[in-house]
């Protein structure tokens, strides 16, 4: 059985290619191999929340592919699923790679069946056989491909083994002949089924028949459209009938058909025989990583590590040698050197290199402060991502986060947005339910202050001593379970089951890391730096037309009264709302130049680390959760943020501490 | 049929004691057994219970064997109650039929399927078992759930009792389905289980949830 033959046209599109199968198998790493083009990957499940499309070409054929989220059934269960699922509805004739972990077959072939009921041409990508054959676990594919029917490729995509058979096979994809015997029940129940289904489906019938019969409501759109109301009638009087003769375990029951038979042809099939695998001592790692005594001091020298990297490196040494060095001794002179020559008007002298010059302010802080920072954070973050840790660390908080409403898969967001907030925002994609992912969203707005930020913010708590510090960090702490406490309680909805996957510990690919590394920066500064020029030019121009002073003048009740801060601080509040990082860029030059008092810089770091991060930030959470919700979290964050101020500042003055 | 009497005058001069009574005629009234008094003398004959005076106590041996019964009974009453809805008077028969029946293994099983319960629909105390213990030194109940399953050890699940629909459909695309053999491998910070090559982490309530056998 072969497809119809592709046009053979060089360069023509020969069709589409999908690639589906469990998460955190590589299917983002098959689709960089395929294509040349790169997507996120990581070693987290459930990483890729967008589709993804790219080209592949293979001897004059151009093929589409498309990268999916991982799925651990065709029935859907989760947003994921269900996209994945509407995209091989969609993509009628489309031909499928099923890529699966050599490790994990057993669950993977539940998809291999059912993307062989849907009568799909595919083909089975055995991935990471290194890791599977080093177990001594490679199931042995000769005899897989004789029962399935179909072609079994054993692939190392991430250094692009198997990739090029794959690719030469693409032309002439089987469908699968593997049919299984549900037991009478639900095999004539799934007959009426696909009698009474549209003469024409995009996938199989007796696919779409079994997960009608499973309760997938998730086809209602497709089945209000292409079938009539009489026979919807019909559809459910025959699931009803078959619910009650199951009693109502119609899914489960083809789940448990499907596994035993996977375990049948698992026993027959046998693995490749090996040598015996020896101490492995990344997987002991990630054994103790988890443990509840050891996982301890992991954590805190990984948190150790990565302030070192960050911290010191970064935000310390990097920001210093492009800041003061580069910038302050050898660029905004050499700018102001040519502007002095080559520009007559002094007003566009100033635009460049003044106080709020575009040089000698924006791109100095974009380029010296926030770059070095947000690059080793990218950097220290990448290799945490692909080591495996971070589900690791999921399974230290997961009792921690569940008082805040979500659980332990909350935890990659969260560190994520110690790197960038927006980037993060996007991520909670990955959170099962809706409030889950409003809490996320609401907690990263509010309370985590993003690498850039962080960098600035340290390095002045630093100056002004442990105690500081210390006040600051146990303030955001406590404000950020305060606040998701409270907010797990009064946003609607349900919070999800805390199940997840534990990737195996990987050493992470160098090059893998270094694109990942470099697409994130560049993301970043494309957000970035818009804002920061944006945002500069506003107080220039403010200055210019003397609305710096008014608005100074305007915002004094609350700076000077409330706040207790000099009237120029407002200025710094004023870009917090543009980017915060920016606004405590702009506090750390008024501390440097003596403006504040250390009571002072505690209040105002405290007032803007609570602000929304950035004006990315906000548009991002337009985008995910609508503007209502929005609006409602930035109603709640800039009074509260104000408010907090306000009362840290009365305190302290009233206890009489200055730090 | 005297053994089986002689159970119900134990149960009943148990529950007499739970209630503060102890008196010869208190128990004569409250029995629905044919010939008493001749279940009782058997009963003092063979050490099972002491009489002084109008006061009637169970002896160590008596007391042993009332806890046994009274154990069996109230399960069965919780489990009918829990599970089957059943009446009041429907309860109490069937349960009275039960604690004759039920062997230790299996009550061990019933108890630990419901939870160690330690009261029964009509708030009495259930005796605990050698299964309540958290401190065990060597008899494991047939069926245990996974969450008290020893680490490490290979257990094959016998059936699951999941909250959700949902909940039970992604346990078993992940292939967590009776019949599965999976190990638990940590309960702190989370529980973690391996199956086959795959390790996951779940909630506690989850794993309340899988029932296992050691293999």
């Amino acid at each position: 059985m072969n497809p119809a033959p592709a046009v053979k046209a060089p360069g023509s599109p020969a069709g589409t290619v999908i690639l589906v199968g469990n998460p955190n198998v590589g299917k983002s790493v098959v689709f960089g191999a395929l294509t040349g083009r790169y997507v996120n990957v990581s070693n987290y499940p459930g990483t890729t929340v967008e589709i993804a499309r790219g080209e592949a070409r293979d001897r004059g054929h151009v093929y589409e592919v498309i990268d999916t989220p991982g799925v651990y059934s065709l029935l859907p269960m989760s947003e994921d699923e269900r996209v994945t699922r509407d995209i091989l509805m969609r993509e009628e004739g489309a031909r499928v790679l099923h890529v699966c972990d050599a490790k994990n077959m057993r669950r993977s072939l539940m998809i291999t069946l059912q993307l062989a009921e849907m009568e799909v041409h595919f083909a089975i990508a055995v991935n990471m056989a290194d890791e599977a054959r080093e177990q001594g676990v490679m199931p042995r594919l000769d005899s897989l491909e004789g029962i399935l029917g179909v072609p079994a490729v054993p692939t190392v995509a991430v250094r692009k083994k198997g990739t090029d058979r794959l690719l030469s096979l693409l032309d002439r994809l089987p469908v699968s002949t593997v049919r299984l015997h549900y037991g009478e029940n639900i095999e004539a129940a799934a007959a009426g089924m696909e009698r009474l289904l549209p003469a024409r489906t995009p996938v199989g019938k007796r696919a779409l028949a079994l997960m009608l019969l499973c309760g997938d409501d998730s086809l209602t759109p497709w089945i209000a459209e292409n079938v009539p109301p009489a026979r919807i009638r019909e559809m459910n009087d025959l699931r009803n009938r078959l619910a009650e003769e199951t009693r109502g375990e119609i899914a489960y029951r083809v789940n448990q058909t499907r596994l035993a038979w996977i375990d049948r042809l698992l026993a027959e099939m046998g693995v490749e025989p090996s040598a015996p695998a020896g101490r492995d001592y990344a997987q002991a790692f990630g054994r103790y990583a988890m443990d509840p005594v050891y996982g301890i001091p992991i954590l805190l020298f990984v948190l150790f590590l990565a302030y070192e990297f960050v911290g010191v490196f970064g935000a310390g040494f990097l920001v210093d040698l492009l800041q003061r060095k580069l910038f302050n001794e050898w660029v905004v002179p050499a700018v102001a050197w040519g502007a002095d020559r080559a520009i007559p008007w002094r007003i566009a002298r100033d635009f460049l290199v003044g106080p709020y010059g575009m040089v000698s302010m924006a791109l100095s802080y974009a380029v010296a402060i926030v770059l070095p920072i947000v690059g080793t954070f990218f950097l220290g973050f990448g290799i945490l991502e692909d080591s495996g840790y971070l589900p690791r660390l999921a399974v230290m908080v997961d009792r921690i986060f569940k008082k805040i409403g979500c659980n332990g898969k909350a935890v990659l967001p969260m560190v994520l947005g110690l790197g960038c907030d927006t980037m993060a925002t996007l991520t909670t994609r990955i959170l099962d339910t809706r409030k889950e992912r409003v809490i996320v969203t609401l907690l990263l707005a509010l309370g985590i202050p993003c690498s850039a930020q962080l960098g600035v913010i340290l390095g002045m708590l630093a100056s002004i001593g442990a105690a500081a510090t210390v006040t600051w960090l146990l303030l955001m702490v406590g404000i950020i379970f305060l606040v998701g406490y409270l907010a797990a309680k009064v946003i609607p909805g349900e919070s999800s089951d805390f199940i997840m996957e534990i990737p195996p510990i990987r050493w992470p690919q160098f090059g893998n890391l270094a694109v990942k590394t470099m697409a994130r920066i560049e993301w970043y500064l494309r957000e970035a730096v818009p804002l920061f020029l944006l945002g500069t030019f506003i107080l220039f121009a403010a200055d210019r037309l003397g609305w710096l002073l008014w608005l100074q003048r305007a915002g004094s009740p609350l700076v000077v009264k409330m706040l207790d801060l000099p009237p120029k601080t407002t200025e710094a509040f004023l870009i917090g709302f543009l980017r915060r990082d920016y606004g405590a860029a702009g506090l750390y030059s008024m501390a440097k130049a003596g403006m504040l008092t250390h009571l002072q810089v505690l209040v105002s770091l405290v007032t803007i680390t609570l602000f929304i991060p950035c004006l990315a930030n906000l548009l991002v959470i337009i985008k995910e959760h609508g503007g209502k919700v929005a609006a409602g979290m930035a109603l709640f964050i800039f009074p509260f943020a104000l408010l907090v101020g306000a009362a840290l500042s009365a305190a302290a003055r009233r206890l009489g501490i200055h730090f | 049929m005297t053994e089986h009497g002689q159970d119900e005058i134990l149960e009943l001069l148990w529950t007499l004691w739970e209630d503060g009574k102890s008196k010869r005629e208190e128990l004569l009234r409250a029995t629905a057994e044919d010939r008493p008094e001749v279940l009782l003398d058997e009963l003092l004959a063979s050490g099972h219970a002491d009489a002084s005076g109008d006061d009637i106590r169970l002896t160590r041996s008596g007391e042993e064997r009332a806890r046994g019964i009274i154990r069996r009974h109230r399960l069965a009453e919780v489990l009918f109650h829990n599970l089957f809805d059943l009446d009041n008077v429907q309860l109490e028969s069937s349960a009275c039929q039960f604690e004759h029946i039920l062997s230790e293994p299996v009550v061990e099983s019933v108890c630990t399927f419901l939870g160690h319960p330690p009261v029964c629909p009509h708030g009495r105390k259930i005796p605990r078992g050698e299964c309540c213990d958290r401190i065990r030194t060597e008899i494991q109940p047939l069926v245990m759930r996974l969450s008290d399953a020893t680490l490490g050890a290979t257990v094959r699940i016998v059936f699951i009792t999941p909250k959700s629909r949902t909940r039970l459909e992604k346990l078993s695309a992940l292939g967590i389905v009776p019949g599965s053999r999976l190990r638990l491998l940590q309960r702190n910070p989370s529980y973690v289980l391996q199956i086959g090559q795959t390790t996951i982490a779940v909630d506690k309530d989850i794993t309340d949830e899988i029932f296992v056998k050691h293999t």
